[in-house]
């Protein structure tokens, strides 16, 4: 078949040539054409190609108002759906059956699952061996000790080296850090306020006695006195999921603990 | 199935209606401008601008040759649809609440709402069909809905014309004479299912297959659905949230309820214990047997495609969903009609 035809001036400088296009005993038809791929290498393209012709009955009506003009403040836009007012959404799943509940709440359930599975509990880990106690406790500190001090004065050094200058410098701004913890980072829709707390209630206790049994924990936090230290009698507990941090205010506030009556609320109100 | 998703109104949706064919549907909301959409690829047809606030509804003629709406800026207003030009307004005197056209297109119906002082009606014009700029501002009929000092909400016309079924703030459905105005019979539909204090009713949408019956929906978390020639209850769906929309399918025995809690409610729960789904129920067993999960405020309109091929939903959200239903829906059966559909073809 012809190749070099030249269908526009426009196409004129065009690098390639048009497509070739062959009509095969089968009634199919092969097309080849060049283009560049990404790489800038040349492409050749080889499609076969069928053509169907789908006749559709429609309602000579509908067919009439299919060719209606736009009006109104889709007079300009030209034909077929606007993706500013169009848009095709999620996919929905309608299960009719008398047991949709039940299949409903069990798909919530291994999803809630699946997402507490992927939380990463944190671990205890020793700096001078690895295991899992603090490393105060290491029962290796007079043998591995001196050798990990020694790591971390040099890993010092090495920092106030690379700032140059002996200036001091905020942890967050020196090299390698991750800059400040952003607030907005922090999810307060599935932290709860706890107060009404005993003074010697503890990070520990909190998790351990009371909140741990309704789902995992991202952070547990006693406000203390700056000063001495002494508990001030109220907590901040974030959860993973709002549903644990709801089970969890609903079955704790009013309760009593060690002698005090809790009362819980969210930490912020909320707005959505 | 996979909805399409219509963006082009700015504030939450009024009501959505198919035409006969139902290639096209017809939405409104709060925003001054209708919008008509291609049901098919939900491309926008045009927008019917010239109402000064809220659209409350919209009504197309059989023939989707006119179209008509009202809304709270107290006028209803007739529209040419495939040039989207209005060819007249009419004065309401108090915000109007819900258009009808009749069966057979020539006259049309609107409520105006019982506020400022006006008591509320429904009222009734005689379309010009010769010369549509000049429509006699003269109401044919009115009616007032007077027995219980309740005004009504919906309203809608008999497959036959002959009567306007209303729908009242007291829970009441109200059969009125569209010639005479006279009340011909009433029920209280809403209301005595449970013991729900508010229960005015929010949608009256008729059978699609030959208008013989008809559902309501209304605030007391129930639908109902009533016969029109007798005017008894003939089934009660009970749901768990107030019901905004009731619409009966064709071709399967369904029906679909949408609502969710009160607007004003839902900035204090989250998304998934506002109930705003919308709920099939079996037409003939009462039993719910499914949820379509998408917007994120209360449902406040349903329309069923008249083929039975999908339904569109407009949400306090602003947003229609058109879901076209997937095979799985066709073929599901209860066990009772898979029985008695294995029972009868085990005999022929």
């Amino acid at each position: 078949m012809s190749s070099a035809v030249i269908g526009s001036w426009a196409d004129a400088n065009d690098e390639f040539s048009a497509p070739d296009i062959t009509t095969n005993p089968d009634g199919t038809k092969t097309v080849i054409t060049f283009r560049t791929n990404q790489d800038g290498k040349r492409v050749k393209v080889t499609q076969r190609i069928r053509e169907i012709k789908v006749q559709e009955r429609v309602h000579p009506l509908i067919a009439q108002r299919k060719n209606w003009h736009k009006y109104g403040k889709e007079r300009n836009s030209a034909p077929g759906p606007d993706t500013s007012t169009t848009q095709l959404g999620e996919k929905v799943e309608l299960k009719l059956g008398l047991s949709w509940k039940q299949v409903e709440k069990e798909e919530e359930e291994t999803k809630a699952q699946n997402r507490s599975d992927n939380i990463v509990i944190q671990k205890i880990t020793c700096r001078f061996c690895g295991g899992d106690h603090y490393t105060a406790k290491c029962p290796y500190k007079e043998t591995l000790g001196g050798t990990a001090s020694a790591d971390t004065a040099a890993a010092e050094s090495a920092a106030a080296e690379a700032n140059g200058t002996g200036k001091y410098v905020p942890r967050h701004m020196r090299a390698g850090a991750e800059g400040i913890l952003s607030k907005e980072a922090r999810d307060d829709a599935m932290t709860l306020k706890v107060s009404q707390l005993n003074s010697f209630v503890d990070e520990d206790m909190l998790r351990d006695e009371l909140f741990a049994r309704f789902g995992p924990l991202q952070r547990v936090t006693v406000v203390r006195n700056r000063e001495t230290g002494d508990s001030r009698g109220l907590a901040y507990v974030s959860f993973y999921s709002e549903e644990a941090a709801e089970k969890a205010l609903n079955a704790l506030n009013g309760k009593g603990y060690h002698s005090l009556i809790l009362h819980l609320e969210w930490s912020k109100k909320k707005k959505t | 199935m996979r909805p399409i998703k219509l963006m082009g109104h700015e504030r939450s949706l009024t009501q959505v209606k198919y035409n006969r064919e139902g290639d096209l549907l017809f939405s409104v909301a709060k925003d001054n401008a209708a919008s008509i959409w291609y049901s098919s690829n939900g491309e926008r047809l045009g927008t019917l601008e010239g109402h000064q606030g809220v659209i409350w509804s919209i009504d197309v003629d059989p023939e989707s040759f006119l179209c008509a709406t009202g809304g709270g800026d107290l006028a209803v207003k007739l529209w040419k649809v495939e040039t989207g030009e209005c060819v007249f307004t009419w004065d309401s005197p108090s915000p109007v609440r819900r258009v009808s056209f009749s069966p057979d297109g020539k006259k049309l119906l609107a409520i105006a709402d019982q506020v400022m002082g006006h008591i509320g009606t429904i009222i009734v014009y005689d379309l010009n069909l010769d010369d549509l700029s000049n429509q006699s501002i003269e109401p044919s009929l009115i009616i007032r809905t007077d027995p219980n000092s309740a005004k009504a909400n919906v309203a809608e016309w008999t497959a036959d014309g002959k009567y306007i079924i209303a729908g009242l703030d007291n829970g009441y459905i109200s059969k009125y004479d569209s010639v005479t105005a006279e009340l011909v019979d009433s029920v209280q539909a809403h209301g005595i299912h449970n013991e729900e204090k508010i229960h005015s009713i929010t949608d009256i949408q008729l059978s699609p297959e030959d208008g013989s019956y008809f559902i309501t929906s209304s605030k007391d978390k129930c639908a109902t659905l009533i016969d029109v020639e007798t005017f008894k209850i003939l089934k009660v769906y009970i749901a768990d949230a107030p019901m905004n929309t009731a619409a009966i399918t064709p071709v399967k025995d369904f029906v679909i309820l949408g609502g969710g809690q009160e607007a004003r409610n839902v900035t204090t729960t989250a998304e998934s214990q506002g109930k705003f789904e919308a709920r099939f129920y079996h037409k003939i067993f009462e039993e719910e047997i499914g949820r379509v999960k998408g917007h994120f405020g209360p449902l406040n309109t349903i329309a069923v495609h008249p083929d039975g091929l999908g339904y569109s939903s407009g949400g306090e959200d602003g947003f229609i969903r058109v879901h076209t239903f997937d095979k799985s829906y066709f073929d599901f059966l209860f066990d009772a009609e898979r029985t008695e559909k294995a029972a009868a073809s085990g005999t022929i």
